[in-house]
C-alpha cells in the first residue's frame, strides 16, 4: 500500500453521542456484563494531618468558652488553639 | 476520517500489536493518525516512550467519561484514530464501540480465545441494534504459526464464517519482530534498517504481513 491519496477514499460514519445514545450504549454493554469498571476512590474522610494531641486542663468556664467560640466560628477547638498559638507568636 | 477499535474483554489476545501495526503502517502512507492508549497496562505508553514513528499522535489514560468526547475530537481534526482498549468486559469498551467505523477482535486460535472474544462480536451485534446502525466489524486470527495452518485454527476460521462473521486475511503471524517493537518503539521499516536493532526473527516477514492485514483493513475502511 502507498501513496497518500488512497487514503482520500477512506470513510468514516455518522455517530450518535447524545446523552440518550450513551445511555442505551451502557445499557446494552451492562446486559452483556460490560460494567462500569472505573476504580472507586477510598470511601471515607481523608486522615487528617493533625496528629498530635494536647491535654491541657483548664478551668471549666475557659473550657466551655473555648469550644462555643470554636463553634461560632465554625473550626475545631484543635484549630483554634493553632490560631490563638499563631497570635502568639506574632505577639512576642 | 475512520476511527478503528481494538476489541476483546480477553487481555494477551494482541490488541495493542494490532493497533501499533495499524499506526505505523497507515502513518508510513501519509496518515495523520491518533492513537488512543486505554489499556491501564498502557501497551502503547511503554512503546511511545521509545519513539514514535512520524505522523503518529498518542493519547493516553482515557477513562469512561472521556473516551467518547476523545475520539470525537481526534475524529474532528481529520484523523485516522486507532483506539486500543483494555482486556475486559467493560462500559469503556462498549461505548469505544458505538463510536467505530470499524472494530477488529483479535483472537489467536484457540477455543477460549474464541468463546471470550465472541462475548465482543455479540455486543457489537447488540449495539448495532439498539443504535439503528451497523458497526462494521472484523475478526482477526493472532499470533498464528508461518508455518502451517493448525486443525484448531482452520475450524475455528469455519465456524466464523459460517456464523457470517468476517475474518481478515492474513492472519498475524507469531513475529519476534511484533514483540520488539514495544522495546525499540517506532515501526518495523525502522527496525529493518537499523542494523543495531537485534530482533531475532525476520523483520522482512513481519513488515510483509503488517502491510498485507493493514491493506485487508483499508480495504473495509473504503
Amino acid at each position: 500500500m502507498s501513496g497518500s491519496n488512497r487514503l482520500a477514499g477512506l470513510k468514516a460514519r455518522p455517530k450518535g453521542t447524545t446523552v440518550e445514545e450513551v445511555r442505551r450504549v451502557d445499557e446494552v454493554g451492562e446486559a452483556r456484563g460490560f460494567l462500569d469498571r472505573t476504580p472507586r476512590k477510598k470511601p471515607g474522610r481523608k486522615p487528617s494531618p493533625r496528629t498530635h494531641q494536647l491535654h491541657p486542663k483548664v478551668f471549666p468556664e475557659v473550657g466551655v468558652a473555648i469550644a462555643e467560640e470554636a463553634e461560632k466560628l465554625g473550626i475545631t477547638q484543635g484549630q483554634l488553639i493553632e490560631q490563638m498559638w499563631e497570635m502568639y507568636r506574632k505577639a512576642y | 476520517m475512520p476511527v478503528i477499535v481494538m476489541a476483546s474483554p480477553k487481555g494477551g489476545v494482541g490488541k495493542s500489536t494490532c493497533a501499533v501495526l495499524l499506526a505505523s503502517e497507515f502513518a508510513r502512507i501519509g496518515a495523520d493518525v491518533t492513537v488512543l492508549d486505554c489499556d491501564p497496562n498502557k501497551s502503547l505508553t511503554r512503546w511511545a516512550s521509545h519513539g514514535l514513528p512520524g505522523g503518529v499522535t498518542l493519547k493516553s489514560e482515557i477513562g469512561r467519561s472521556e473516551i467518547v468526547p476523545t475520539i470525537r475530537s481526534a475524529d474532528g481534526d481529520g484523523k485516522i484514530v486507532i483506539v486500543d482498549l483494555e482486556g475486559v468486559a467493560s462500559q469503556l469498551v462498549s461505548r469505544a464501540i458505538s463510536q467505530a467505523d470499524l472494530v477488529i477482535v483479535p483472537m489467536q486460535p484457540t477455543a477460549l480465545d474464541a468463546e471470550i472474544g465472541s462475548e465482543a462480536l455479540a455486543l457489537v451485534r447488540e449495539e448495532e441494534e439498539a443504535l439503528g446502525r451497523l458497526i462494521r466489524h472484523a475478526v482477526v486470527l493472532t499470533k498464528t504459526s508461518a508455518a502451517v495452518k493448525s486443525r484448531v485454527q482452520k475450524e475455528l476460521e469455519g465456524q466464523l464464517s459460517g456464523a457470517g462473521i468476517d475474518v481478515i486475511e492474513p492472519s498475524l503471524v507469531a513475529r519476534a519482530a511484533f514483540s520488539e517493537l514495544f522495546a525499540y518503539g517506532g515501526d518495523l521499516t525502522a527496525m529493518m534498517n537499523d542494523p543495531e536493532m537485534v530482533t531475532g526473527g525476520k523483520v522482512d516477514k513481519a513488515l510483509a504481513n503488517a502491510q498485507a492485514f493493514t491493506e485487508a483493513v483499508y480495504e473495509r475502511l473504503k
